[in-house]
């Protein structure tokens, strides 16, 4: 018999555990991604360590990426969207292939086109070592830049064209797991993000811890001894119309607090929230931990106002005082929630499933949260509702458990 | 590399059971079974005692989903793939994966079953918490379970909508709870405020609103009029006879509140099933937090004990109502495909045990992390529970025991190899890298050009926990300047123990080190995670930094 085919769409970490969940029951999978690289968001995160393991997750991503691309069931499409979706005895999909991309086969990892390009910013990297290739060609600036990326590699492993291509493909069933999009937190005009360069969003953060391991402020590059983390930035917000918790903020903040605490203990950490969410089973003995290591404010800032060396003033209201007052820092970090990714209404078009009130795809049966109103499609992760890493894989196992049902797999 | 110091490697033909075994009666262990025997398995389902505190996770369930739960009973009932054992105990498991020997008493029958997997399906049970609020039970001060009941039965309901009643509603003071414990408190609010006449106060500490739809719903129960008092610390509750009064400071009006509810509602928690400790310890997997079982490992997928073939889902291992519990489910199922497949399984041999140096000890018995290990004149290491982890290896005082991939003799050579490499102006430096984390990270740390130091040598252990004492002398009597030891932190090591096991190392080798006067700084234990290139580049300069002064 025929082993089965299944789409996957998008390779995040919900994308990846479903696509090698399937590979391991024998099935063939296409895993299409429309960036340069798997991993989607989750890949970006930096371990939050104390002296212990906090059950952030980021390292489980580094390694089923690492099991995904090390897996010749899995088919890998990088810089791929999808086209469109006919439904006939299982879908026939037209995939389209980006004008100009990196040929995993031919390319080395040397990173010359990425020191030669620096400039034109048309080379990134990849987060993980893992990433094959570890480098992309950034979608945005492919057109003023053919040129220049026709020549660059020695390799001849970047492939440039006059225009994208297309290939079809066909699928027994179909996996959604296009994630979300993060709030962008210039609608959250008073906080000043993007004009005051030391209020960074939660997933900047992680790209500067990354690089320096210490949270360097962007103005200066200087170690901050004073943050603040503002929570809810995005979410559980009725003027935005965001009536949903993004449920991963407060674990990120906390989690992020104790481990910069750990590295430097003299760091003044504070936290602005509505209502702190668990971490996980362990939450309760944490967050006492927390108490003794953060101050906690239960309230939003109103807003921010530059204040001298780049620092930042905040308008508060001081519960124990009850009045407003101003206090200063040096970074503060935005945790900025989980949106549904701006291109679900055009998929949910194309597949003929439809999305909830808040924008995310709609699970048609009650408990099951994978499922969808056609019997081969099925939701998996971010896609459907915020999750964290570990709940995003969960989900995606379940996906990849009602696909093999769906298609017969038995034991 | 030499050759011979290789082991051979042997394929494994094993034979294994393919009926699963389900303990827990309740609707999670009635799933379990429904799932594992569409996946075409034969299923044991053993109800425990106390598979009876279902009411409350129906109640993060829709309506229209109550008779297709409901249905599952009748579903099992009816499966010829399921054998129902009588309401029993789990007393003894012996065996491992493919290959497990359970025995149950009910009454005073024993039963003994063989299964090629466990599936650990119990139930959480509901404690309440007034007792913190200093509240009497009464008939106008009740649990957040009897007020459900108070709602479900249409003449008790009645009567509320009847006199007009103002409910108060305690949540989040006696403990942080849960998104499933507010949810369960918001349905209740949300259909006491649908009632003309009647009102609801919540009095709340964390919202816990991180689950689908919460927020949404906590918004809609204050649109229709339900007044939230978000407070930091318990109100004061005066419980007089008929008489109730709740008081609370409000700091933006800096005024007290009183206000007279007809009825208080108070908090429970959801608590692990008690029978969760005894059944760890039958099945010998680690037990977690607050009773639920499992300890929070990262490099286990969730639904995975310590124990290869033993499976824990729902609320056997936290606080999930029944939608996450099906999760959990459904990705059992797949980890019992994974490992039973069709009951027929070619698999390497990770760990041998020489026959002749084995004295029995049972030292490796005991520090197995995976439960791997029997015996019967001689120790036996399961090829399908062994992870590879080398812990029993480095710990036989006999050195019995080789792992296939790193024996002895093949390390002591890479080892002697790393030691040799010479780098011009620079220390020598070993580092004994566990492959799920610092070599991972170390890797990376190369991939993306980090500066690292020239006299670094990098040997890939399958487990910190595997670097034996002499490994690290043998590195310095060999010439190296420094050695590393790198493992996951505390809490994530795949092997739960491989770290510990290697720090006592380190602070044994330590002391022999001071014994024959050389000094500390030569030998470091650090942990770090496989994603950050950054931590293993700081670890390894620091140390040469460290060992370059004393040098020149």
């Amino acid at each position: 018999m025929k082993a089965k085919n299944v789409m996957i769409i998008g390779g995040g970490i919900a994308g990846m555990t479903a696509a090698w969940e399937l590979a391991e029951a024998g099935l063939n999978v296409d895993l299409v991604e429309k960036s340069g690289f798997l991993g989607g968001h989750a890949i970006q995160y930096t371990c939050k360590a104390t002296a212990e393991c906090l059950q952030c997750g980021a390292c489980s991503v580094e390694k089923m990426l690492k099991d995904v691309v090390g897996n010749d069931k899995i088919n890998v499409l990088l810089s791929t969207e999808i086209e469109n979706i006919e439904k006939n005895n299982g879908y026939s999909i037209k995939i389209k292939k980006s004008a100009a991309f990196i040929d995993g086969k031919k390319c080395t990892n040397c990173g010359i086109c990425f020191d030669k390009l620096k400039e034109n910013e048309v080379i990134i990297q990849g987060y993980s070592k893992n990433n094959a290739p570890l480098y992309a060609v950034n979608r945005e600036k492919i057109d003023e830049n053919k040129i220049a990326l026709k020549d660059v590699c020695p390799e001849g492993a970047i492939s440039v064209s006059d225009k994208a291509s297309y290939e079809d493909l066909t699928a027994d069933a179909i996996v959604v797991a296009t994630g979300f999009d993060p709030f962008n937190p210039e609608r959250k005009g008073t906080y000043g993000y993007a004009k005051f360069s030391n209020v960074i969003s939660g997933l900047e953060l992680e790209r500067i811890k990354r690089q320096s391991g210490f949270p360097a402020r962007p103005s200066d590059g200087q170690a901050a001894q004073k943050i603040a983390f503002i929570q809810c930035v995005g979410s559980r917000d009725e003027n935005l119309g965001n009536l949903w918790c993004s449920q991963v903020c407060c674990p990120y903040a906390l989690r992020t607090a104790e481990s910069l605490k750990h590295k430097n203990p003299d760091l003044d950490i504070t936290v602005f929230y509505m209502d702190i969410q668990n971490t996980g089973k362990s939450f309760p003995e944490f967050y006492e931990t927390c108490k003794n290591d953060i101050r906690f404010i239960r309230s939003i800032p109103v807003d921010i106002f530059p204040a001298e060396n780049d620092n930042l003033n905040m308008r508060l209201f001081d519960e124990a005082q009850g009045t407003t007052t101003m206090e200063t820092f040096d970074l503060v970090v935005l945790s900025i929630g989980i949106m549904p990714n701006s291109e679900n209404e055009k998929l949910s078009t194309q597949m003929d499933i439809a999305l909830d009130a808040d924008g995310f795809f709609k699970n048609s049966e009650g408990l099951n949260k994978t499922s969808t109103s056609n019997d081969d499609i099925f939701i998996a992760g971010t896609a459907q509702g915020p999750k964290n890493i570990a709940a995003s894989m969960a989900h995606a196992g379940q996906a990849a458990s009602g696909v093999l049902k769906y298609l017969g797999v038995t034991k | 590399m030499n050759t011979n110091t290789k082991l051979q490697t042997d394929m494994e033909k094993i034979d294994m059971a393919t009926d699963i075994a389900v303990i827990g009666g309740g609707y999670i262990g009635l799933k379990a079974a429904s799932r594992i025997s569409e996946s075409g398995y034969n299923v044991i389902l053993a109800p425990q005692h106390n598979d009876t505190d279902l009411n409350f996770s129906i109640l993060d369930v829709p309506l229209t989903e109550m008779d297709r739960i409901k249905a599952l009973e009748t579903e099992v009932a009816n499966n010829t793939n399921v054998e129902i054992l009588p309401m029993s105990t789990l007393v003894e498991a012996k065996g491992v994966p493919g290959d497990f020997t359970l025995k149950f008493v009910s009454a005073d029958t024993v039963l003994e079953k063989k299964a090629g997997a466990v599936v650990v399906a119990t139930d959480t049970a509901v404690n309440p918490l007034n007792h913190i609020y200093g509240l009497n039970p009464a008939p106008n001060v009740v649990s957040l379970s009897e007020f459900e009941n108070l709602l479900a039965s249409e003449e008790t309901k009645k009567e509320i909508q009847n006199n007009e009643k103002t409910v108060a509603f305690l949540v989040g003071f006696a403990h942080e709870g849960s998104p499933l414990l507010m949810k369960r408190v918001l349905n209740s609010v949300s259909e006491l405020v649908g009632m003309d006449g009647c009102s609801a106060y919540v009095y709340v500490n964390n919202i816990k609103v991180a689950d689908d739809g919460l927020e949404r719903l906590y918004k809609q129960c204050r649109d229709n009029g339900t007044i939230y008092f978000k407070l930091q610390k318990a109100p004061t509750i005066i419980q007089e006879n008929e008489n109730l009064s709740v008081t609370f400071h409000d700091p933006v009006i800096r005024n007290d509140i009183e206000l007279n509810p007809d009825i208080i509602v108070y908090e429970e928690s959801l608590i692990a099933d008690k029978t969760n400790l005894s059944l760890a310890e039958t099945l010998r997997i680690d037990p977690g937090p607050m009773g639920f079982l499992q300890k929070e490992n990262v490099h286990r997928l969730p639904v995975n004990s310590n124990r290869e073939g033993i499976f824990v889902v729902g609320s056997a291992r936290d606080v999930q109502g029944l939608s996450k519990s099906w999760i959990d489910v459904d990705n059992m199922v797949l980890r019992v495909k994974q490992l039973i497949g069709d009951g027929t399984k070619s698999i390497s041999t990770k760990a041998v045990v020489d026959r002749e140096k084995c004295t029995i000890c049972l030292t490796c018995y005991r520090c197995c992390p995976h439960g791997a290990i029997s015996w019967d004149d001689k120790a036996i290491i399961s090829s399908l529970a062994c992870q590879g982890c080398g812990i029993c290896a480095s710990e036989c005082p006999m050195e019995a025991i080789q792992l296939i991939d790193f024996t002895d003799a093949e390390m002591t050579e890479r080892i002697k190899e790393a030691a040799a490499v010479e780098a011009p102006n620079a220390p020598k430096i070993v580092a004994f890298c566990c492959q799920n984390s610092a070599y991972e990270a170390g890797m990376a740390a190369k991939a993306f050009n980090y500066e690292l130091p020239a006299g670094l040598q990098l040997i890939k252990v399958p487990c910190a926990g595997k670097v034996d004492i002499h490994y690290i002398l043998d590195a310095l009597v060999e010439g190296a300047d420094g050695v590393l030891v790198l493992a996951c932190h505390h809490g994530n090591c795949k092997s739960e123990s491989g770290n510990t096991y290697a720090q006592w190392r380190i602070n044994d080798a330590y002391r022999k080190l001071a014994q024959i006067g050389i000094e500390k700084d030569c030998l470091e234990f650090a942990t770090l995670a496989s994603n950050m290139a950054n931590d293993f580049a700081r670890i390894v300069i620091d140390m040469e930094k460290r060992i370059g002064q004393k040098k020149d």
